[in-house]
């Protein structure tokens, strides 16, 4: 337990301030991104803004590791194609979810983290699916010291009420094992659950580059520890400029 | 990560110290019906290996067979097919179907450790793209678990997608090839294999997404081999590092030459025309024997096509075409004479450093005529410039200029009246 404590401080390295934390492996499924199309050129310049980078294993095995300075990297353990929209390539006709690594592959490969996506509101054998990997990667991950981050997408046509359904994503995380869950931003009645309920830290998935700030101060006050920023944020958001912004008001606030 | 990866990159990828790969796919029989190429297997394998091939793609049961081929620090690495699928039995291939499918199934069929076994410097995997989710999902499990594998067992992976079924149609296979690249990029593959998107442009977006080396594939024969030349050209052009080239080569008549070309492209700088007369020319010049034209004006019509120009007119040829008397043409065309040069008040005009035509430098060109006039076979035509832009000249000489080296006009001609020859001596 002590080295998970350890992997644990690297992601959150400090309680009184707030963690960024930059998810760019939605590549694996979407293909490359505008803005990410160099994926190295185009995360060097943040990395230096970031507690936290998630990547895919081609990404990761790829970036020199003296590029990294105190930014935690945590690479993406399954595959999903819920990401697609309608105008992607290839539209998802039916989703599916698997993991694509070990435990052991991610230690192998240095990351001090693992990341998975708990779908809801899909088919019921996915939300299983998602709940078998979950329970899998946390126990093979606590026997090497690599935290487990669930990452909570309420984001199937089921989905009747968004709150609730990001309570029961956490919930789930929480039960299944995981270190740290990220959920979207969502009704605050349902944060305040959340927070309350979560035993483990919790960061919060702002719904747009632009409503991030606000989202954020709310999410700090009902005890979220920092700020999961996905996909959305690389055509518009990887600006250096846009996620400088963000760190400052998130450290300053959070201190 | 295994010590061993490196080397084997080094190996498939850096055997001429310049980055690239010319590799030969012989793994048809292992999905397709028989047919010559397969038939002939060892002698064909021999035959690329002797050409230069710098690796060659088997099956499991025939790298046991040729394995001696692959002996030695030095020479042609043996790439091994991991899975297996039926797509080639699926009807609207070029093979007979002996035993037609019903569905695509694609599976892999051994692990690093038994390719390491059997020699292999590196691996391939199929990724299929726009069969169905399910299918995708199955390839995108199976590459994830072939890069951690391989990356543990220190062997390349090296991921083809693949744009196949219902889902894929003309306007969206070049998206969902660089789709397929850049997930291949992020599972971890060491290098892509992928089909041509049919241009330049396109196919250096899928290079500049894939962040690996890319090998392009020639997918089905071709009848004339300059059109395996000519992808190999484009896939250089577009930043690839070589092909990984099948049907093309093993059903050539002569596949050791196919390769040595295809090496001589990839690692020498051959042109295409190079490479198929297996020699570098400095410059090169028109060689016409008037007598064998049948006034076909193919050539006109493909001198203004090559220039790009967006203007149709046979005016602007760079040659020209007469009849003279029933059934007999004069072929009008640049002979190299220099008068052009020599007048130009301007010094417009020079020798192209490399291909040895006449060259024209726009910004010092004044539109006086002279080079027009003095022309003696009337090649030099005037062509009008765009409205736009701050030039004031309405037009400028549209001169020969041996098309960068190969030239459209003697590629096209049917009969050989207009060839390419060396210029040994530039005046």
């Amino acid at each position: 337990m002590e080295k998970l404590q350890a992997g644990m401080n690297r992601i959150l390295p400090s309680s009184d301030q707030g963690c960024l934390v930059l998810d760019a492996s939605a590549g694996l499924a979407l293909g490359a991104l505008s803005g990410l199309e160099d994926f190295e050129a185009s995360v060097r310049p943040l990395l230096a803004h970031l507690d936290g980078l998630a990547c895919s294993p081609g990404q990761l095995r790829r970036l020199p590791e003296q590029i990294f300075g105190g930014t935690t990297l945590l690479v993406r353990a399954d595959w999903t194609n819920a990401l697609r929209g309608e105008d992607h390539a290839l539209p998802v006709e039916t989703v599916v979810h698997f993991p694509i690594l070990e435990p052991e592959d991610a230690a192998d490969l240095g990351a001090s983290g693992l990341v998975v996506s708990f779908l809801l509101g899909y088919d019921e054998t996915v939300e299983a699916d998602c709940l078998r990997t979950c329970v899998r990667l946390a126990l093979g991950g606590k026997r090497l010291g690599l935290p487990l981050v669930v990452e909570v997408l309420p984001s199937g046509p089921r989905v009747s009420l968004p709150g609730k359904a990001a309570e029961l994503g956490a919930s789930y995380a929480l039960e299944s094992g995981a270190d740290l869950v990220a959920v979207p931003f969502t009704e605050a009645a349902s944060l305040k659950t959340i927070g309350a309920m979560l035993s483990v830290p919790w960061l919060v998935k702002p719904a747009s580059p632009q409503s991030a700030a606000g989202e954020w101060e709310q999410a700090r006050d009902l005890g979220a520890a920092g700020l999961w920023l996905d996909h959305h944020w690389a055509p518009a958001g990887l600006a250096l400029a846009g996620i400088s912004d963000l760190v400052r008001q998130v450290r300053q606030e959070g201190a | 990560m295994q010590s061993g990866w490196s080397d084997r990159m080094e190996r498939l990828f850096n055997r001429r110290s310049d980055g690239r790969a010319i590799c030969v796919a012989a793994d048809h029989g292992y999905m397709s019906d028989v047919t010559p190429n397969v038939v002939n297997l060892r002698s064909i394998a021999r035959a690329v290996v002797q050409g230069g091939a710098d690796g060659v793609l088997l099956s499991p049961g025939q790298a046991v067979r040729l394995a001696p081929l692959f002996e030695g620090p030095d020479g042609a690495a043996l790439i091994v097919r991991a899975d297996w699928m039926n797509m080639p039995r699926l009807g609207g291939s070029n093979v007979t179907n002996a035993v037609p499918q019903r569905g695509l199934f694609h599976q892999p069929v051994l692990g690093p450790a038994d390719a390491l076994r059997l020699g292999a410097t590196a691996i391939t995997i199929y990724l299929f793209l726009g069969y169905d989710d399910r299918l995708e999902a199955a390839g995108v499990a199976s590459c994830a678990r072939f890069a951690s594998e391989c990356r543990r067992a220190g062997l390349p992976c090296i991921m083809e997608p693949l744009a196949v079924g219902s889902r894929v149609n003309g306007t969206n296979i070049v998206d969902l090839l660089t789709l397929g690249a850049r997930m291949c990029a992020e599972l971890g593959a060491d290098a892509i294999k992928i089909p041509y998107t049919g241009d330049v442009e396109s196919f250096a977006r899928v290079v500049r997404v894939s962040q690996v080396p890319v090998l392009v594939l020639g997918g089905a024969r071709s009848e004339d081999e300059r059109d395996a030349l000519e992808l190999l050209a484009e896939g250089l052009e577009a930043g690839s590092a070589g092909c990984l080239m099948g049907r093309n080569v093993t059903k050539s008549h002569d596949p050791e030459k196919l390769v040595r070309q295809l090496c001589q492209m990839a690692h020498e700088g051959f042109s295409v025309e190079d490479a198929l007369r297996g020699r570098q020319w400095d410059r090169v010049r028109l060689r016409v024997v008037s007598s064998k034209c049948t006034g076909c004006n193919l050539c006109v019509t493909a001198c203004v096509a090559a220039h790009g120009e967006r203007r149709f007119g046979s005016q602007l040829a760079r040659l020209g075409i007469e009849p003279i008397r029933l059934g007999q043409h004069r072929v009008s065309y640049c002979t190299l004479c220099k008068k052009c040069i020599d007048i130009c008040p301007e010094s417009a005009l020079s020798w192209h450093g490399s291909t040895g035509a006449v060259e024209l430098h726009p910004d010092r060109c004044t539109a006086c005529g002279k080079c027009v006039e003095i022309c003696p076979t009337h090649v030099i035509s005037k062509a009008p410039t765009a409205a736009q832009g701050r030039r004031l000249e309405p037009w400028l000489p549209a001169i020969c200029d041996l098309c960068g080296g190969g030239p459209a006009c003697a590629r096209i001609c049917p009969t050989e009246a207009i060839t390419l020859g060396e210029r040994s001596t530039v005046k």
